[in-house]
């Protein structure tokens, strides 16, 4: 059995090349902090969410600039407060940047009824992707997403009358 | 399963601003006529079936509705088409901040049902206004 003095002395001696030791390896790093954490569930929805107001967006830019008779500005603009709405919720997971490119750009279509019926079947898609989302957010999250839905909803309402009526979007109105 | 307390709560909301809405058209209804007439009926009636559906849910869910109040309290005097008007917009936006508030309970089910509960006031209101807004049932920032 080894004396007190003798383990010290075998402690001293052994410091360096333990010193040594834990240089090369460095600390030990736990598995959590190895690299970025993973983007969760609701994350990835909200930027999906974040990429779809995009493709509207984009979609209703060459709408209005192939048929600017149609009187789609309005709803534009409140694609836009949409986007920046969902954007403004995105915490920005390291590594993840809020996407900023348009993921869809189907040619618009080569009539004034064609491309009202292409914009009413994508804000009824947009509607229906809103709501399918509805369950893995938080409860914040569902209010913005079903609020968003419901203006989308209302938008359709207005291509419907925009698609029957050549005169615009007026007759949506009850004033 | 016993459903929880805040979404009894949230219904009960709801069911009251159907209430609400139900009494303010009968008042709107009254300075409106022809075609705006036509279309405050049509929307005091789906008010009538929205209240009864939620009735139908709540005593389902074990709980009580609430009553309609004997009488409501105007937010301003409706004396006009124009307020009128304006009237049916409070009320269809009341109908739909009360049913985004049953979008924020737990379940699964009430948040669809809430969120799509609102596309119709949210289109009503749309129409009476005369144009569309970005954000339906939220306070405006």
């Amino acid at each position: 059995m080894l004396s007190r003095r003798q383990l010290l002395a075998v402690s001293a001696g052994s410091l360096p090349a333990l010193l040594s030791l834990n240089a090369c390896k460095g600390p030990a790093v736990p598995a959590v902090l190895k690299g970025p954490p993973p983007v969760s569930d609701q994350t990835t929805m909200l930027l999906h969410a974040v990429t779809e107001e995009q493709n509207l967006i984009w979609l209703y830019g060459k709408a209005i600039a192939a048929y600017p008779e149609l009187p789609l500005s309005p709803l534009l603009a409140e694609h836009r407060q949409h986007l920046a709405r969902l954007s403004a919720r995105v915490i920005e997971p390291p590594g993840k940047k809020v996407p900023g490119t348009v993921t869809a750009k189907p040619a618009i279509g080569v009539t004034r009824a064609a491309a009202v019926a292409q914009l009413r079947a994508a804000e009824q898609r947009a509607v229906q992707v809103l709501l399918s989302r509805l369950g893995g957010a938080s409860p914040s999250l569902a209010q913005l997403y079903a609020s968003v839905a419901a203006s989308e909803a209302t938008h359709v309402t207005v291509l419907d009358s925009a698609g029957l009526d050549s005169t615009g979007l007026d007759s949506a109105s009850r004033s | 399963m016993t459903p929880a307390e805040s979404d009894i709560t949230a219904l009960q909301g709801a069911l009251a601003a159907e209430h609400a809405a139900v009494y303010g058209y009968g008042v709107a209804g009254a300075m409106l006529s022809g075609a705006d007439r036509t279309a405050a009926h049509a929307d005091w009636i789906a008010h009538q079936k929205a209240r009864d559906s939620l009735e139908g849910m709540l005593t389902r869910l074990g709980a009580t509705p609430v009553a309609a109040s004997a009488a409501y309290q105007l937010p301003f005097a409706v004396t006009d088409l124009a307020e009128a008007r304006a009237l049916a917009v409070l009320l269809e936006e009341g109908v739909t901040q009360a049913y985004l508030a049953v979008v924020a309970v737990r379940d699964k089910t009430l948040r669809s049902f809430g969120a799509l509960a609102m596309q119709p006031p949210a289109n009503r209101a749309a129409a009476w206004r005369g144009r569309t807004i970005a954000f339906p049932g939220m306070p405006a920032s």
